[in-house]
């Protein structure tokens, strides 16, 4: 046998500890560094056997972390005196020649395959790392005081690594830890400026929803919304769920504690809720997303995901979800009254777009901010020319309307003006407008509302015909169009003539004043009974009157009107003649004459001087018939006689001769009541 | 959505995996179940296409981590394309994009991982 020197084996040893500053050096995991060392350990002191257990205080179970000559091993609970024993053992060994008879189960199992003569407590302070466990030296010599120093100096530096090795997961674990702490920050922020950019409910409740999930490790979720007038829960979106058909009530009880504590909840499977079986997961959470006092919905997620399977959601999880949810529900809310406000902002705009009144509102500064497309058409200018301008710039021309805003401007009170000329368009438009202040909920002034109604056709027609028809007539054709036909067009009229008898003559006795003021006071009181009835005022040629009934428009008893209107003009003339019997003028007579019959009707004349009229023989049949008739009397014609004779009592005349008419035409006389 | 699938082909040295679904467990698994697949065939080269996975989990940053660990390994490299945003930003807080990298296209990818 060759002896080995003192030397020698100090050399040996040094080379081994120089090599275990290698091994904890280049190793960067604690197993391989325990494979070192372990293999360093056995080597030095020549054993073929050992093994390094770790120790974990939480489960205080002991794992293998590296072996030499025993099988896999799983973790393994330590023995029950394991840490009061081997705590004993701080920095020294002990030898495990007797038994040990705190060395039970697993660990017993475990030395004994090992065949462990020397086991050393790893033991950092007071904390227990791990154990090292040496077999029998080779050839079963025993041990050394040297070897086992040598142990006791390599499972010192072990204990070193160990414990390095440990913070480093701790700080790595922190690391994550940290990683995703920032990661839900991240998740809060990423929401918060959600809310301000994304304003499709949908479409954020579907972002709120799978951040929820991700950020959450669940496996699923579902954000549930109420259906409106019901008890349903409806799932606004899904997220990794199979069938989100499942009727869910917000009666279920655990809905109703939300609704009452206003938090969320966390079931497990011993719950056993009614939720967990509709669902059918054991794990939910569950948050409400509230805005103030209202809950809008439900955030559900289910199964918290770990590595090796599900675990339950824990308080954080609910603080963090309750916290997305918050914010969800800011944002929800927000793209609610958004959705609000863009339909109620459609409606107006669909309303004020329908509508031919010209709306225009003005900023505070006076700017124009919105116009309709009637506001556009009065104006006849198109969107660019007017937003943003000043009301001054555009309606320079119409100091009027300007003063109109400026006293509201200044009152804050509605200030309104019919039949306005409207110059910004043309001279001879014509406008209604009414200038209102614009004011917010919380009273203040925010501009104003300008409406504008044109008026012009309006005008036109008012002026065209109040002159000869009635009010009544002029209000009837303005309410509808279609009655309204200014253009030639033949239709059957009933025309009236009347002629003041002897006019010529009288009036030659008469100064003109007097002559004036007689045809004044007739033609007033017989206008009035025209249009009493309705007639259209054609002409008023000296003293003669002409009469239309059924232009502009048609009704069926024209001539009844027209037959009524020569009967109360002779009983006018009477009365006025009774007036100036007393004050001493002279009596005056009228000769009426009615025909019915088709003519030409429109606005004939030139482009400075047109008026409405009837052309054609019916006219001038009324008119002979007129001339025809003596003082007081009506003469109708057959066609009128035809129409009226069931009202009124009539004597036939001779027929008379018409000019253009080859025949004579037949003649009635009304037998008037006097 | 709840179904996690993916395709997987090859381009040269390269393979490229194509997911659709959460990238959780689940998911993860099958990534990691088709990566190492390829990798018992040589395979050091792989690009996943995250377009339709548009939500991760940190459990399936965790699998993503222990397939980037094996390819390391065997000097192996693991990159994505198409990432939805918030993927993105959730590799870069859990540390992935310091081991592997995320590209624009697949092109860009591709020509990454030559």
């Amino acid at each position: 046998m060759v002896e080995v020197s003192a030397l020698d084996q100090l050399d040996y040893y040094l080379a081994s500890l120089d090599e275990l500053g290698e091994i904890l050096i280049d190793a960067d995991q604690s197993a391989s560094v325990s494979k070192g060392v372990l293999r360093l350990a056995l080597g030095t002191v020549m054993a073929s056997k050992g093994a390094i257990f770790l120790h974990h205080p939480n489960t205080d179970q002991l794992s293998v972390l590296a072996s030499q000559g025993l099988k896999k091993q799983n973790p393994f609970l330590s023995p029950k005196k394991l840490l009061n024993q081997s705590g004993k053992y701080k920095n020294t060994h002990l030898t495990l020649d007797k038994n040990q008879s705190w060395i039970t189960g697993e660990l017993k199992k475990c030395t004994q395959e090992l065949g462990t003569k020397i086991l050393v407590p790893l033991f950092h302070k007071d904390r227990l790392l791990g154990l090292l466990c040496v077999g029998k030296k080779f050839m079963g010599e025993a041990y050394t005081s040297a070897e086992i120093k040598i142990l006791e100096i390599v499972a010192n530096h072990l204990t070193k690594a160990l414990y390095n090795y440990e913070l480093i997961r701790n700080v790595d674990e922190k690391g994550k830890q940290l990683n995703l702490k920032l990661l839900e920050l991240e998740t809060l922020f990423d929401i918060s400026v959600a809310i301000s950019s994304v304003l499709d409910i949908d479409e954020l409740g579907e972002e709120i929803l799978w951040r929820s999930v991700g950020i959450l490790n669940a496996s699923k979720g579902m954000m549930l919304m109420p259906k409106e007038n019901s008890p349903i829960l409806e799932p606004n979106s899904s997220f990794n769920w199979d069938n989100t058909d499942v009727l869910i009530s917000k009666k279920l009880k655990v809905f109703k504690k939300i609704e009452e504590t206003k938090s969320g909840a966390i079931l497990t499977p011993e719950d056993k809720n009614s939720l967990q079986k509709k669902l059918r997961e054991d794990h939910i959470i569950i948050a409400p997303i509230q805005a103030k006092d209202n809950i809008l919905g439900y955030m559900i997620l289910c199964s918290k995901e770990t590595r090796h399977g599900v675990e339950a959601f824990t308080q954080t999880d609910l603080d963090l979800l309750s916290a997305l949810c918050n914010q969800g529900a800011v944002a929800l809310d927000n793209a609610r009254l958004f959705k609000d406000i863009t339909e109620a902002k459609q409606f107006n705009e669909s309303i004020l777009g329908s509508i031919a009144t010209g709306v225009i509102t003005l900023d505070p500064l006076g700017e124009i901010d919105s116009i309709n497309q009637a506001g556009l058409n009065i104006l006849k200018m198109d969107r660019n020319e007017t937003i943003g301008n000043h009301y001054m710039y555009l309606l320079e021309k119409d100091m009027d309307i300007i003063s109109l805003i400026q006293m509201t401007e200044m009152e804050n009170i509605t200030h309104s003006e019919i039949n306005m000329p409207f110059l910004t368009v043309s001279r001879e438009a014509v406008v209604n407008v009414s200038v209102a202040p614009r004011i917010d909920p919380g009273g203040n002034i925010r501009g104003l509302v300008v409406a504008i109604e044109d008026i012009t056709d309006v005008s036109k027609v008012k002026n065209t015909f109040k002159r000869y028809v009635s009010k009544q007539v002029v209000d009837e054709l303005l309410d509808d169009d279609a009655k309204l036909n200014l253009g030639g067009e033949e239709r059957e009229v009933t025309i009236l003539f009347s002629d003041i008898r002897g006019f010529t003559s009288m009036s030659e006795k008469m100064s003109p004043e007097n002559v004036v003021s007689t045809l004044n006071e007739y033609f007033s009181d017989m206008i009035d009974i025209v249009f009493k009835h309705n007639g259209t005022l054609d002409k008023i040629i000296g003293d003669e009157l002409m009469i239309v009934y059924g232009a502009p428009i048609s009704a069926k008893d024209d001539t009844q009107r027209a037959v009524a209107t020569a009967v109360e003009m002779q009983k006018q003339i009477t009365c006025l003649n009774k007036e100036r019997i007393k004050r001493k003028d002279m009596p005056i007579s009228a000769g009426i004459g009615i025909n019915r019959g088709i003519v030409v009707s429109g606005n004939i004349g030139s482009r400075d001087l047109m008026d409405y009229t009837v052309i054609g023989d019916t006219v001038n049949l009324g008119a002979r018939l007129c001339s025809a008739a003596g003082p007081g009397e009506i003469l109708v014609s057959s066609t009128v006689w035809k129409e009226t004779q069931k009202h009124h009592s009539y004597k036939k005349l001779d027929p008379i001769k018409v000019k253009g008419k080859k025949n004579k035409v037949g003649v009635y006389r009304i037998e008037q009541d006097n | 959505m709840s179904d996690f699938s993916l395709s997987v082909r090859e381009e040269g040295d390269l393979v490229i995996i194509e997911t659709s679904g959460y990238l959780n467990n689940v998911g993860g698994e099958k990534v990691s179940e088709a990566c190492y697949e390829k990798m018992d065939g040589g395979k050091k080269h792989f690009l996943l296409n995250l377009e339709n996975s548009k939500v991760v989990n940190s459990i399936g940053v965790s699998i993503l981590i222990e397939i980037i660990e094996k390819l390391q390994d065997v000097d192996g490299k693991l990159g994505y394309y198409n990432c939805a945003p918030i993927v993105e930003k959730t590799f870069n807080i859990m540390g992935l994009t310091k081991y592997s990298t995320v590209y624009g296209s697949e092109a860009e990818g591709m020509a990454g991982m030559a």
